[in-house]
């Protein structure tokens, strides 16, 4: 077994080095183009689903969320909660708010947003939203007739360009009116526009807690405390540690809050992951495939004579598979170059999402399962078609 | 010894059938050198595949150093014909990407020989044939002459029982025509090495110890 591996392998060798370079380069290059291609799509989507979920982190929730108990409206006695949670080691931020639904209104546009009612110190600790002010400035804690709004939510003059229903370009210092869910119509001034990149904050509005509570007649809630920690992916442990320190209500983690949407996106990305996947691995083998095959047919004769003076078929059939195990390993090396100068141009000039510019993620188990999927499909494109010529009898092989 | 008895091939299928060979009963002793001669369609290449396990006969026998060749399967045979039989093509054959040498020690490999005892084999025989000097060019850098007996040298290296050669000299002028023959005679005489070479020129009889003249797939005179 190992005497006939070792003259498969000479065979190879010989037929790699004196052969036809041209076709060899070709296929080689073809190959590592296939690779880059398995490897580069998924490493977009993981790009993207780093992205969501940092500005889920960033913009949507923080790290931990926690909401009413069961049949409850409300969070009752928030100060002290939230007092209770802030001493909690490695705990940042925790921010208590109400979300809700208005009517935002402004020369004859009316839009539905969510409004967000916060108190922008404790919202700046647990997100970066006030960090994104586009135009004139975000909340103070003694705001009343004042709102920040995201700046699709602002919109612009011509309708054409938004891209959700807009206030019609509204700028800082205009007034629109906003009537809540409770009947009351008050008129704010804009103070600030937000622009993220993160698609919830910049498409609703901000007024501050203590406003919102004076329209509802509220105090000491909230109907969500959204929490900061000091380390992303410990946030199971940290919900323990909290539900530990005596907080009943919901506790959610930003994933979970988060899986509808970004799963949403996630499994859209990998059905068309999928798609080219295969398509790229059809590709690798039907390149192989004819490559191999027209090297076995051309070589027809010789196989024959081969055959003839006592090499066995396997040896010529081995002597194939490790031509084709040589282009993948040296196309792959070729696609790893190219994956590498590709990473670089990225890195310099990022591809910008809708949420935000994207950098691709490549890990090892991806590189692996390229790598062992291009591997099996050299394999089968080297066996086939040197076990379908080599099948052949001696004597019509030598006769070509 | 070679003993064949009432060989028979015959090709196609159906209404038209082709009878290559139609009961030919030979027997080539140990160190003969025998010419198989006859027109074009005779059926002695079809003989010489038959006695090169390249072929299977339709019906008959054929036993070689009195193993019946006849009842080894594939792999069986592709041994045989490896450590057994030497065989020389019309046109010489070589792998064009290995060397005179690689050509020659490629057998030898299979066999399992260490590449210096595959080395040693090699510049031996390939200095029986006259080409010491030319081991390391590539098939396309030799003659058809040089070729020719690069081919005799890979059939020779293992050592075989019987030498076949298929019209070795169709593609050579005669000057090269006599070099290879007259090193089969050679080889035959020194060697004590059986070889049956198919051929069409009348000047080679001349270098064989017995001919075997065929005509529509059967003997017509030895």
């Amino acid at each position: 077994m190992f005497e006939e591996s070792k003259v498969a392998f000479f065979l190879a060798k010989r037929s790699i080095v004196r052969g036809n370079k041209g076709t060899l380069y070709l296929t080689i290059l073809i190959i590592g183009m296939v690779f880059v291609n398995l490897i580069f799509l998924p490493s977009i989507i993981s790009g993207v689903a780093v992205l969501f979920n940092q500005q889920s982190i960033d913009y949507s929730y923080g790290n931990l969320v926690i909401e009413p108990k069961k049949n409850q409206i409300y969070i009752n006695n928030v100060n002290e909660l939230q007092k209770k949670i802030e001493r909690i080691p490695g705990i940042t931020g925790v921010s208590p708010r109400f979300i809700t639904g208005a009517t935002i209104v402004h020369k004859g546009n009316a839009v539905t947003p969510v409004l967000y009612a916060v108190n922008p110190d404790d919202e700046r600790r647990v997100l970066k939203t006030a960090s994104k002010v586009s135009s004139g400035e975000y909340l103070s804690e003694a705001d009343t007739d004042q709102v920040v709004i995201g700046y699709r939510l602002a919109g612009n003059e011509d309708e054409k360009l938004d891209v959700i229903p807009s206030l019609g370009g509204v700028d800082v210092g205009q007034a629109v009116d906003i009537t809540f869910n409770n009947g009351v119509t008050r008129q704010y001034r804009i103070k600030g526009i937000i622009n993220s990149d993160s698609y919830g904050a910049d498409s609703n509005a901000f007024i501050t807690k203590k406003e919102y509570e004076s329209v509802f007649g509220l105090d000491d809630k909230a109907n969500q405390i959204l929490v900061r920690t000091q380390e992303t992916g410990n946030e199971d442990k940290m919900r323990i540690t909290l539900m530990s320190f005596g907080v009943q209500e919901k506790i959610w983690t930003w994933e979970e809050k988060s899986a509808n949407f970004l799963n949403q996106i996630i499994g859209s990305f990998n059905i068309i992951n999928f798609i080219g996947t295969i398509v790229s691995l059809i590709i690798a083998i039907v390149v192989i495939f004819i490559v191999i095959f027209i090297n076995t047919v051309y070589r027809r004769k010789q196989i024959g004579i081969l055959k003839a003076i006592g090499i066995d078929r396997s040896i010529i059939v081995k002597s194939y598979i490790f031509q084709a195990l040589f282009i993948f390993a040296i196309g792959t090396i070729v696609g790893c170059f190219f994956l590498l100068l590709i990473l670089q141009l990225l890195a310099a000039n990022p591809i910008v999402f809708p949420g935000g510019p994207v950098a691709p993620v490549v890990d090892a188990m991806l590189i692996v399962r390229s790598t062992l999927s291009l591997l099996a499909v050299s394999l089968i494109a080297g066996y086939v078609p040197a076990w379908i010529t080599t099948k052949e009898d001696i004597l019509s092989a030598i006769r070509g | 010894m070679i003993v064949g008895r009432d060989i028979k091939r015959v090709y196609g299928m159906g209404a038209v059938q082709v009878r290559a060979l139609d009961g030919v009963s030979i027997e080539i002793q140990k160190g003969e050198f025998v010419g198989v001669m006859g027109s074009s369609g005779s059926g002695k290449s079809t003989l010489l595949h038959m006695l090169g396990l390249l072929d299977r006969p339709t019906s008959g026998f054929i036993s070689i150093d009195g193993v019946d060749v006849g009842a080894l399967d594939e792999r069986s045979r592709t041994l045989f014909r490896l450590k057994r039989l030497g065989y020389v093509f019309q046109d010489y054959a070589l792998v064009p990407e290995l060397t005179a040498q690689e050509n020659v020690y490629l057998p030898s490999m299979v066999r399992g020989m260490t590449p210096h005892e595959c080395n040693l084999v090699c510049t031996e025989i390939l200095g029986v044939v006259g080409l010491g000097d030319r081991i390391h060019h590539l098939p396309g850098e030799l003659s058809g002459g040089e070729q020719q007996r690069v081919a005799i040298a890979r059939a020779l290296v293992n050592k075989p029982t019987i030498l076949l050669a298929d019209e070795p000299c169709a593609n050579l002028d005669s000057q090269n025509s006599r070099i290879i023959l007259d090193l089969f005679k050679k080889l035959n005489k020194n060697l004590h090495q059986t070889i049956v070479m198919v051929s069409h020129e009348e000047w080679h009889k001349s270098y064989f110890d017995r001919i075997i003249y065929m005509k529509d797939g059967v003997i017509d005179q030895q």
